[in-house]
């Protein structure tokens, strides 16, 4: 009996009895559903954002009543009258819908050669450096880093006490349109970066050789070898720097000063300065629409880019 | 040769203008972490350890940021099993619809952060779950968890089906198969994704600004509320605590899987 134990140790049996309890609870008859069964808990988390979206769109069409600032019980479209109407609202729809492309552009254009050098460089060192800096702002969050540009661009902060040393008064630098893309800019640099390396990186160095050996020079192979071989890179970080800048909170909160409200600013103030769910949810479910119909024409129009999971990107 | 040259040094002068953008947060806070003055100033006011010492001593901060780390492990623990199985499942199955599940699992991302936060509040609401933790843990994993799959079907494509026929025909049951076939296969892809995933979560703000109230704020929204008053250094020692965790996550993610695995073309 001893012996049989230690022929067959503990570690095998408990394999055995849980190779019989998958196998009584998902008889092999079932296999081919265990793709689904595997996706399924993904599918219910991801299904909390899709309740989410039923509730607020529930919410939008409820007005808030202002003697008992309880919601109507009956559904109405006077939200969506009011969102189209005000000028309030198209002023901060048409704020952050151009400053989401100022940003986006810039942010290409500064991350498009910070991602070719990476990808390029022949040092290793180089490269790891290069990843690092990216990573660390990457991983540091928006609120520390508004934090730092706070300490940086204030009234008291390092450039106007720089230019005080040699007798510039000081200038206003923050709270004003331009420091919120700024902030944007540099919270969408690594974003950026990362969904345009692997596009590069599936460029073959020789086709840029061989451009230049037949006597292109490197702007004409830059511009006609290098960014249309890219453009899956491009549109996938385009994508999500507009998407993700249209969307911002912190930035217009941080570095605007109030002034500068972006749409997600004036959806919280709907929600927790005049408790008005109603407008509130009218906004944000505008805003989701918007931000799908963006992601959607460019999915159809260039494909996924670098956007997309699994079996398909190959 | 000119050419070659001029290439290089325009390409290094946007590679230097990005590289001062992105890096002179970070610098300038832990420049003014070590001030001994009241004030942040330039050039600063000497070096202390003062604010350091201020900030070990205060229970909001330190709550705050033990709150983060709870909410971040919550995350990350459910997103480990979840993200794992459907970037396994991705990548390995022809599965119908797969576009359309594909389109599905990136609502995270396609829709914005301030619309999942709303309706999630919305939904912890109306289960009465608001004012507890745990579910800005699933919030959060909920929002980022396409990052844990990209991660795991990283990993996944490159291991050939092969192997896991080649275990089968050895005698290994499914479960061993997956266990000691297709499970470490994925490993560096479900570690990296679960490292992507604490250390968003530890960062994560508008979400948690949504979702918490004044008792249980984690720590960036309790920075948040902070700089809005006044701005006076102990904010920046306290920052230097995510810039510790961002360098700890780095070293970690370097050491484990490499950097470079996030310019590799799928």
């Amino acid at each position: 009996m001893r012996a049989a134990k230690s022929a067959y140790p503990l570690r095998w049996r408990i394999m055995d009895a849980m190779e019989a309890f998958a196998a009584f609870i998902w008889p092999a008859r079932f296999g081919r559903a265990i793709p689904w069964l595997m996706l399924a808990p993904a599918l219910l988390l991801v299904g909390l954002l899709v309740l989410g979206l039923i509730q607020i769109g529930d919410a939008s069409l409820r007005t808030l009543d202002t003697t008992t600032f309880l919601m109507s019980e009956s559904y109405t479209f006077a939200n969506y009258q009011r969102a189209f109407s005000e000028s309030l609202f198209a002023a901060i729809a048409w704020r952050s819908l151009l400053g989401a492309l100022i940003v986006t552009v810039i942010t290409l254009i500064l991350a498009f050669p910070y991602a070719y050098v990476m990808v390029r460089t022949t040092s290793s060192i180089t490269r790891k450096l290069l990843l690092i800096a990216l990573f660390l702002p990457f991983f540091i969050g928006q609120v520390v880093r508004a934090y730092g540009w706070l300490i940086i661009l204030g009234n008291q902060g390092m450039v106007n006490e720089a230019l005080g040393l040699v007798g510039v008064a000081p200038i206003r630098l923050l709270y004003n349109y331009w420091a919120v893309l700024f902030g944007l800019v540099q919270y969408m640099l690594p974003f950026a970066v990362l969904m345009l390396a692997p596009a590069l990186m599936a460029i073959p160095e020789e086709l840029e050789a061989a451009a230049g050996s037949l006597g292109a020079h490197w702007v004409a192979t830059f511009r006609h070898i290098v960014l249309p071989l890219a453009r899956p890179g491009l549109v996938g970080a385009g994508l999500v720097v507009v998407t993700l800048s249209l969307t911002d909170f912190a930035m217009p909160a941080i570095l605007g000063g109030g002034s500068q409200d972006f749409i997600a600013n004036a959806i919280y103030d709907q929600f927790f300065r005049t408790s008005d769910q109603g407008l509130g949810s009218t906004l944000a479910l505008l805003l989701v629409a918007v931000g799908s119909l963006l992601v959607g024409l460019v999915f159809t129009v260039f494909g996924a880019g670098t956007l997309a999971m699994g079996r398909a990107r190959r | 040769m000119t050419a070659a040259l001029s290439k290089t040094v325009i390409l290094w002068i946007f590679v230097a203008a990005v590289l001062v953008l992105l890096s002179a947060p970070t610098i300038v806070i832990l420049g003014a972490s070590f001030t001994s003055g009241n004030i942040i100033t330039f050039p600063p006011d000497g070096f202390s350890f003062k604010w350091y010492a201020k900030i070990a001593a205060s229970r909001d901060l330190w709550q705050a940021f033990l709150r983060s780390v709870y909410v971040s492990a919550i995350c990350t623990i459910v997103a480990i099993p979840v993200g794992t199985l459907a970037g396994i499942a991705l990548a390995k199955y022809a599965i119908r619809f797969e576009k359309s599940v594909q389109i599905y699992l990136l609502l995270p991302f396609t829709i914005p952060l301030i619309g999942s936060a709303i309706g999630l509040m919305l939904i912890f609401g109306e289960a009465r779950i608001l004012g507890q933790l745990w579910p800005v843990g699933i919030a959060c994993c909920v929002i980022n968890l396409p990052f844990m799959i990209w991660a795991v079907t990283a990993s996944a494509a490159s291991l050939d089906p092969d192997l896991e026929l080649a275990a089968a025909s050895c005698g290994a049951p499914p479960l061993s198969t997956f266990l000691h076939v297709t499970l470490p296969a994925v490993l560096p892809g479900v570690i990296s994704g679960a490292l992507l995933m604490f250390i968003l979560a530890l960062n994560e703000f508008l979400v948690s600004l949504l979702l918490t109230d004044a008792r249980i704020v984690t720590l960036p929204v309790q920075i948040y509320n902070s700089i809005r008053s006044i701005i006076t250094p102990d904010l920046a020692a306290i920052s230097v605590v995510f810039i510790a965790c961002a360098v700890l996550a780095i070293a970690l993610l370097d050491r484990l899987v490499g950097l470079e695995i996030f310019l590799k073309s799928k």
